[in-house]
Protein backbone atom coordinates (compact mmCIF):
# COMPACT_ATOMS: atom_id res chain seq x y z
CA UNK A 1 0.00 0.00 0.00
CA UNK A 2 1.30 3.17 -0.75
CA UNK A 3 2.11 6.18 1.76
CA UNK A 4 -0.76 8.43 0.92
CA UNK A 5 -3.02 5.09 0.93
CA UNK A 6 -1.78 4.66 4.72
CA UNK A 7 -1.96 8.56 5.52
CA UNK A 8 -5.72 8.68 4.07
CA UNK A 9 -6.76 5.06 5.90
CA UNK A 10 -5.18 6.56 9.64
CA UNK A 11 -6.87 10.10 8.58
CA UNK A 12 -10.38 8.20 8.09
CA UNK A 13 -10.11 6.32 11.41
CA UNK A 14 -9.16 9.71 13.45
CA UNK A 15 -12.33 11.38 11.58
CA UNK A 16 -14.79 8.50 13.22
CA UNK A 17 -12.52 8.86 16.27
CA UNK A 18 -12.92 12.59 16.47
CA UNK A 19 -16.76 12.80 15.35
CA UNK A 20 -17.70 9.71 17.40
CA UNK A 21 -16.15 10.14 20.49
CA UNK A 22 -17.54 13.83 21.05
CA UNK A 23 -14.04 16.33 20.23
CA UNK A 24 -15.45 17.04 17.20
CA UNK A 25 -18.41 18.48 19.16
CA UNK A 26 -17.66 22.45 20.29
CA UNK A 27 -20.36 22.00 23.10
CA UNK A 28 -18.12 19.08 24.94
CA UNK A 29 -15.20 21.41 23.85
CA UNK A 30 -16.62 24.86 25.87
CA UNK A 31 -17.86 22.50 28.41
CA UNK A 32 -14.20 21.35 29.03
CA UNK A 33 -12.91 24.66 29.09
CA UNK A 34 -15.40 26.04 31.48
CA UNK A 35 -15.01 23.37 33.62
CA UNK A 36 -18.71 22.18 33.70
CA UNK A 37 -19.12 18.78 31.03
CA UNK A 38 -15.70 16.73 32.15
CA UNK A 39 -15.89 14.45 28.74
CA UNK A 40 -13.81 16.14 26.73
CA UNK A 41 -11.31 16.62 28.95
CA UNK A 42 -11.31 12.38 30.14
CA UNK A 43 -11.63 11.59 26.67
CA UNK A 44 -8.40 14.07 25.81
CA UNK A 45 -6.35 12.51 28.87
CA UNK A 46 -7.03 8.74 28.05
CA UNK A 47 -6.23 9.63 23.94
CA UNK A 48 -2.67 11.03 25.19
CA UNK A 49 -1.91 8.63 27.68
CA UNK A 50 -2.13 5.49 25.13
CA UNK A 51 -0.61 7.57 22.81
CA UNK A 52 2.05 8.34 25.40
CA UNK A 53 2.19 4.34 26.16
CA UNK A 54 1.88 2.96 23.02
CA UNK A 55 4.56 5.23 21.05
CA UNK A 56 6.85 4.32 24.49
CA UNK A 57 6.58 0.35 23.29
CA UNK A 58 7.32 1.16 20.10
CA UNK A 59 10.38 2.96 20.54
CA UNK A 60 11.52 0.20 22.77
CA UNK A 61 10.43 -2.23 19.78
CA UNK A 62 12.37 0.40 17.40
CA UNK A 63 9.32 0.67 15.08
CA UNK A 64 8.35 4.46 15.97
CA UNK A 65 8.07 7.08 13.65
CA UNK A 66 9.07 10.68 15.23
CA UNK A 67 8.17 14.07 14.21
CA UNK A 68 9.29 16.43 17.01
CA UNK A 69 8.93 19.54 16.58
CA UNK A 70 11.45 22.52 17.31
CA UNK A 71 11.18 23.77 21.17
CA UNK A 72 10.87 27.42 20.04
CA UNK A 73 9.89 28.53 23.56
CA UNK A 74 8.57 32.26 22.33
CA UNK A 75 6.74 30.87 18.91
CA UNK A 76 5.33 28.06 21.00
CA UNK A 77 3.95 30.06 23.86
CA UNK A 78 2.65 32.71 21.37
CA UNK A 79 0.80 30.39 19.47
CA UNK A 80 -0.31 28.37 22.25
CA UNK A 81 -2.05 31.64 23.23
CA UNK A 82 -3.20 33.11 19.60
CA UNK A 83 -4.67 29.23 19.14
CA UNK A 84 -5.87 29.59 22.88
CA UNK A 85 -7.60 32.02 22.44
CA UNK A 86 -9.95 30.96 18.77
CA UNK A 87 -10.10 27.48 20.75
CA UNK A 88 -11.90 28.89 23.81
CA UNK A 89 -14.16 31.61 21.52
CA UNK A 90 -15.25 28.84 18.28
CA UNK A 91 -14.80 25.32 20.22
CA UNK A 92 -13.16 24.28 16.75
CA UNK A 93 -9.33 23.29 16.51
CA UNK A 94 -7.94 22.52 12.25
CA UNK A 95 -8.77 19.01 12.83
CA UNK A 96 -12.12 18.63 14.89
CA UNK A 97 -13.23 21.65 12.14
CA UNK A 98 -12.96 20.25 9.55
CA UNK A 99 -15.04 17.00 11.13
CA UNK A 100 -17.51 19.29 12.07
CA UNK A 101 -17.94 20.90 8.99
CA UNK A 102 -18.37 17.17 7.04
CA UNK A 103 -20.55 16.57 9.51
CA UNK A 104 -23.03 19.61 8.69
CA UNK A 105 -22.03 22.54 10.74
CA UNK A 106 -21.82 25.72 9.07
CA UNK A 107 -20.35 27.36 11.76
CA UNK A 108 -17.53 25.37 11.36
CA UNK A 109 -17.01 25.97 7.69
CA UNK A 110 -17.22 29.61 8.43
CA UNK A 111 -14.54 29.08 11.05
CA UNK A 112 -12.39 26.69 8.45
CA UNK A 113 -12.39 29.85 5.50
CA UNK A 114 -11.24 31.66 8.41
CA UNK A 115 -8.48 28.99 9.46
CA UNK A 116 -7.48 28.88 5.43
CA UNK A 117 -7.63 33.09 5.89
CA UNK A 118 -5.20 32.64 9.00
CA UNK A 119 -2.68 30.65 6.50
CA UNK A 120 -2.09 33.44 4.29
CA UNK A 121 -1.84 35.69 6.83
CA UNK A 122 0.53 33.16 8.29
CA UNK A 123 2.60 33.00 5.11
CA UNK A 124 2.59 36.74 4.44
CA UNK A 125 4.11 37.78 8.25
CA UNK A 126 6.07 34.70 8.21
CA UNK A 127 9.63 36.54 6.38
CA UNK A 128 9.40 39.77 9.03
CA UNK A 129 7.79 38.60 12.23
CA UNK A 130 7.22 34.91 12.35
CA UNK A 131 11.46 34.03 11.91
CA UNK A 132 12.74 36.43 14.03
CA UNK A 133 10.28 35.32 16.72
CA UNK A 134 10.71 31.62 15.62
CA UNK A 135 14.54 32.46 16.42
CA UNK A 136 14.24 33.55 19.85
CA UNK A 137 14.74 30.87 22.67
CA UNK A 138 14.72 27.76 19.94
CA UNK A 139 16.48 24.68 21.68
CA UNK A 140 15.65 22.45 18.29
CA UNK A 141 14.14 19.06 17.96
CA UNK A 142 14.15 18.13 21.72
CA UNK A 143 12.41 15.51 23.71
CA UNK A 144 12.05 15.48 27.66
CA UNK A 145 14.18 12.27 28.49
CA UNK A 146 17.39 13.85 26.27
CA UNK A 147 16.81 17.60 27.96
CA UNK A 148 16.26 16.25 31.40
CA UNK A 149 18.53 13.03 31.53
CA UNK A 150 15.33 10.93 33.08
CA UNK A 151 14.51 7.59 30.83
CA UNK A 152 11.53 7.91 28.49
CA UNK A 153 10.07 5.27 31.01
CA UNK A 154 10.49 6.94 34.14
CA UNK A 155 8.30 10.02 32.01
CA UNK A 156 6.02 8.02 30.82
CA UNK A 157 5.24 6.23 33.97
CA UNK A 158 5.02 9.90 36.17
CA UNK A 159 2.55 11.47 33.34
CA UNK A 160 0.70 8.12 33.41
CA UNK A 161 -0.26 8.88 37.32
CA UNK A 162 -0.72 12.77 36.54
CA UNK A 163 -3.48 11.43 33.67
CA UNK A 164 -4.96 9.15 36.46
CA UNK A 165 -5.17 11.75 38.91
CA UNK A 166 -7.39 13.90 36.42
CA UNK A 167 -9.77 11.07 35.60
CA UNK A 168 -10.03 10.50 39.63
CA UNK A 169 -10.32 14.17 40.28
CA UNK A 170 -12.88 14.86 37.16
CA UNK A 171 -14.72 11.63 38.08
CA UNK A 172 -15.44 12.22 41.43
CA UNK A 173 -16.40 15.62 41.19
CA UNK A 174 -18.96 15.37 38.23
CA UNK A 175 -19.75 11.63 38.89
CA UNK A 176 -19.41 10.57 35.76
CA UNK A 177 -18.02 7.41 35.35
CA UNK A 178 -19.55 4.74 32.91
CA UNK A 179 -21.33 2.52 34.43
CA UNK A 180 -24.97 4.01 32.97
CA UNK A 181 -23.57 4.22 29.50
CA UNK B 1 -36.46 23.15 16.83
CA UNK B 2 -35.40 20.65 19.70
CA UNK B 3 -34.68 21.91 23.44
CA UNK B 4 -31.65 23.66 23.87
CA UNK B 5 -29.45 20.87 25.63
CA UNK B 6 -25.75 19.75 25.43
CA UNK B 7 -26.23 16.35 23.48
CA UNK B 8 -24.07 13.28 25.31
CA UNK B 9 -21.16 12.05 22.55
CA UNK B 10 -21.62 8.73 20.73
CA UNK B 11 -18.90 7.20 22.65
CA UNK B 12 -18.09 6.99 26.33
CA UNK B 13 -15.00 8.84 27.54
CA UNK B 14 -12.97 5.88 28.42
CA UNK B 15 -13.67 4.25 24.39
CA UNK B 16 -13.69 7.41 22.74
CA UNK B 17 -10.00 7.85 24.56
CA UNK B 18 -8.97 4.91 23.75
CA UNK B 19 -9.87 4.65 20.07
CA UNK B 20 -7.96 7.82 19.56
CA UNK B 21 -5.04 6.91 21.25
CA UNK B 22 -4.99 3.43 19.33
CA UNK B 23 -5.65 5.93 16.19
CA UNK B 24 -2.25 7.63 17.49
CA UNK B 25 -0.37 4.74 18.05
CA UNK B 26 -1.25 3.01 14.72
CA UNK B 27 0.20 6.54 12.91
CA UNK B 28 3.32 6.30 14.92
CA UNK B 29 3.60 2.78 13.70
CA UNK B 30 3.09 2.86 10.18
CA UNK B 31 3.51 6.43 9.29
CA UNK B 32 4.19 9.39 11.68
CA UNK B 33 2.26 11.04 14.73
CA UNK B 34 -1.09 12.70 13.71
CA UNK B 35 -0.84 16.56 12.73
CA UNK B 36 -3.51 18.28 10.87
CA UNK B 37 -2.82 22.26 10.60
CA UNK B 38 0.55 22.53 8.16
CA UNK B 39 -2.04 21.43 4.72
CA UNK B 40 -4.12 24.50 5.85
CA UNK B 41 -0.86 26.60 4.82
CA UNK B 42 -0.06 23.98 1.60
CA UNK B 43 -3.52 24.97 0.05
CA UNK B 44 -2.62 28.58 0.15
CA UNK B 45 0.96 28.20 -0.60
CA UNK B 46 0.01 26.09 -3.62
CA UNK B 47 -2.62 28.66 -4.36
CA UNK B 48 0.06 31.63 -4.29
CA UNK B 49 2.32 29.87 -6.37
CA UNK B 50 -0.23 29.74 -9.23
CA UNK B 51 -0.96 33.95 -8.92
CA UNK B 52 2.14 35.33 -7.22
CA UNK B 53 5.23 32.76 -8.26
CA UNK B 54 7.54 35.46 -7.64
CA UNK B 55 6.74 35.82 -4.40
CA UNK B 56 6.32 32.53 -3.70
CA UNK B 57 9.90 30.66 -4.94
CA UNK B 58 11.45 33.81 -2.93
CA UNK B 59 9.57 33.09 0.15
CA UNK B 60 11.43 31.81 3.00
CA UNK B 61 9.24 28.82 3.87
CA UNK B 62 6.17 28.09 1.29
CA UNK B 63 9.10 27.86 -1.40
CA UNK B 64 9.71 24.47 -0.04
CA UNK B 65 8.83 21.16 -1.30
CA UNK B 66 7.10 20.08 1.68
CA UNK B 67 4.61 23.26 0.98
CA UNK B 68 4.31 22.69 -2.42
CA UNK B 69 2.88 19.14 -2.66
CA UNK B 70 0.18 17.15 -1.60
CA UNK B 71 2.23 14.32 0.48
CA UNK B 72 0.72 12.15 3.19
CA UNK B 73 0.01 14.84 5.18
CA UNK B 74 -2.51 16.03 2.93
CA UNK B 75 -4.59 12.52 2.67
CA UNK B 76 -4.45 12.60 6.06
CA UNK B 77 -6.61 15.48 6.20
CA UNK B 78 -8.98 14.70 3.10
CA UNK B 79 -8.89 10.98 5.23
CA UNK B 80 -10.51 13.28 8.45
CA UNK B 81 -13.32 14.92 6.42
CA UNK B 82 -14.51 11.52 5.11
CA UNK B 83 -14.24 9.70 7.86
CA UNK B 84 -16.18 12.24 9.73
CA UNK B 85 -18.44 12.37 7.59
CA UNK B 86 -19.28 8.93 6.85
CA UNK B 87 -19.47 8.30 10.92
CA UNK B 88 -22.02 11.20 11.56
CA UNK B 89 -24.32 9.59 8.58
CA UNK B 90 -24.06 6.18 10.45
CA UNK B 91 -24.34 7.22 13.77
CA UNK B 92 -27.44 9.99 12.77
CA UNK B 93 -25.53 12.52 13.80
CA UNK B 94 -25.57 14.37 10.40
CA UNK B 95 -26.97 17.41 10.70
CA UNK B 96 -27.16 21.24 9.48
CA UNK B 97 -26.67 23.29 11.77
CA UNK B 98 -25.68 27.14 12.12
CA UNK B 99 -24.76 27.63 15.64
CA UNK B 100 -23.94 26.08 19.05
CA UNK B 101 -26.06 25.01 22.03
CA UNK B 102 -23.55 27.02 24.30
CA UNK B 103 -23.28 29.80 22.12
CA UNK B 104 -27.34 30.12 22.21
CA UNK B 105 -27.42 29.93 25.84
CA UNK B 106 -25.00 33.34 26.00
CA UNK B 107 -26.07 35.11 22.72
CA UNK B 108 -29.18 34.14 21.52
CA UNK B 109 -30.05 32.69 18.32
CA UNK B 110 -28.34 35.25 15.84
CA UNK B 111 -26.66 33.23 13.28
CA UNK B 112 -24.54 36.28 12.56
CA UNK B 113 -22.77 36.93 15.67
CA UNK B 114 -21.64 33.08 15.32
CA UNK B 115 -20.30 32.88 11.79
CA UNK B 116 -18.77 36.23 12.56
CA UNK B 117 -16.55 34.93 15.96
CA UNK B 118 -16.26 31.71 13.68
CA UNK B 119 -14.34 33.68 11.58
CA UNK B 120 -12.21 35.68 13.60
CA UNK B 121 -11.52 32.40 15.37
CA UNK B 122 -10.32 30.63 12.51
CA UNK B 123 -7.98 33.47 11.98
CA UNK B 124 -6.65 33.24 15.52
CA UNK B 125 -6.62 29.17 15.32
CA UNK B 126 -4.18 29.01 12.40
CA UNK B 127 -1.88 31.62 12.77
CA UNK B 128 -1.31 30.07 16.41
CA UNK B 129 -1.22 26.00 15.00
CA UNK B 130 1.41 27.62 12.75
CA UNK B 131 3.29 29.84 15.26
CA UNK B 132 3.97 26.89 17.85
CA UNK B 133 5.18 24.63 14.81
CA UNK B 134 1.47 22.46 15.32
CA UNK B 135 -2.02 22.26 16.89
CA UNK B 136 -4.42 20.41 18.61
CA UNK B 137 -3.18 17.49 16.84
CA UNK B 138 0.59 17.70 15.89
CA UNK B 139 1.90 19.73 19.00
CA UNK B 140 -0.51 19.13 21.99
CA UNK B 141 -1.53 14.61 21.31
CA UNK B 142 1.55 14.06 19.03
CA UNK B 143 3.33 16.00 21.03
CA UNK B 144 2.90 14.49 24.66
CA UNK B 145 2.82 10.82 22.81
CA UNK B 146 6.50 11.94 21.76
CA UNK B 147 7.12 13.35 24.98
CA UNK B 148 8.57 16.30 23.03
CA UNK B 149 10.24 19.51 24.93
CA UNK B 150 7.69 22.30 22.80
CA UNK B 151 4.79 20.48 24.07
CA UNK B 152 4.83 21.60 27.41
CA UNK B 153 4.62 25.28 26.47
CA UNK B 154 2.23 25.03 24.13
CA UNK B 155 0.12 23.13 26.76
CA UNK B 156 0.65 26.02 29.45
CA UNK B 157 -0.89 29.29 26.91
CA UNK B 158 -3.15 26.72 24.87
CA UNK B 159 -5.28 25.64 27.62
CA UNK B 160 -4.80 29.07 30.06
CA UNK B 161 -5.96 31.16 27.29
CA UNK B 162 -8.47 28.66 25.66
CA UNK B 163 -9.96 28.39 29.64
CA UNK B 164 -10.11 32.34 30.30
CA UNK B 165 -11.35 33.09 26.56
CA UNK B 166 -14.71 30.37 26.91
CA UNK B 167 -14.92 31.80 30.75
CA UNK B 168 -15.47 35.49 28.89
CA UNK B 169 -17.40 34.49 25.94
CA UNK B 170 -19.75 32.02 27.54
CA UNK B 171 -20.56 32.57 31.24
CA UNK B 172 -23.69 30.86 31.32
CA UNK B 173 -23.74 26.77 31.39
CA UNK B 174 -26.85 25.10 29.33
CA UNK B 175 -28.07 21.41 30.56
CA UNK B 176 -25.76 19.07 29.46
CA UNK B 177 -27.25 15.56 29.03
CA UNK B 178 -25.35 12.89 31.26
Amino acid sequence: MSENMISFIIGALFGVALLLGGLADPDKIIGTLRLKDFHAMRTIAVFVLIGMLGTWILEMEGVAHFSVKPAAIVAVLLGGALLGVGFGLTGYCPGTGLACAAAGRLDALITVIGMFVGALVFILIYPSIVQPIDAIANHGKKMLPEITGISRTVWVLALSGVGFFVLLVTGLKKKSLPQSE
Amino acid sequence: MEALKVQKAPLPWWAAGLVLGLVQVLAVSLSGPLGVSTQYVVVDAKIMNEIAPEYTQAHPLISSDKYQKFDKGWWLDVGLVVGALLAALVAGRFKIRTTTVWWQINHGSSVAGRFLAGFLGGILILVGARFAHGCTSGQFASGWAQLSLAAVPFTITLFAFGMITAWLVYPKTPDIEK
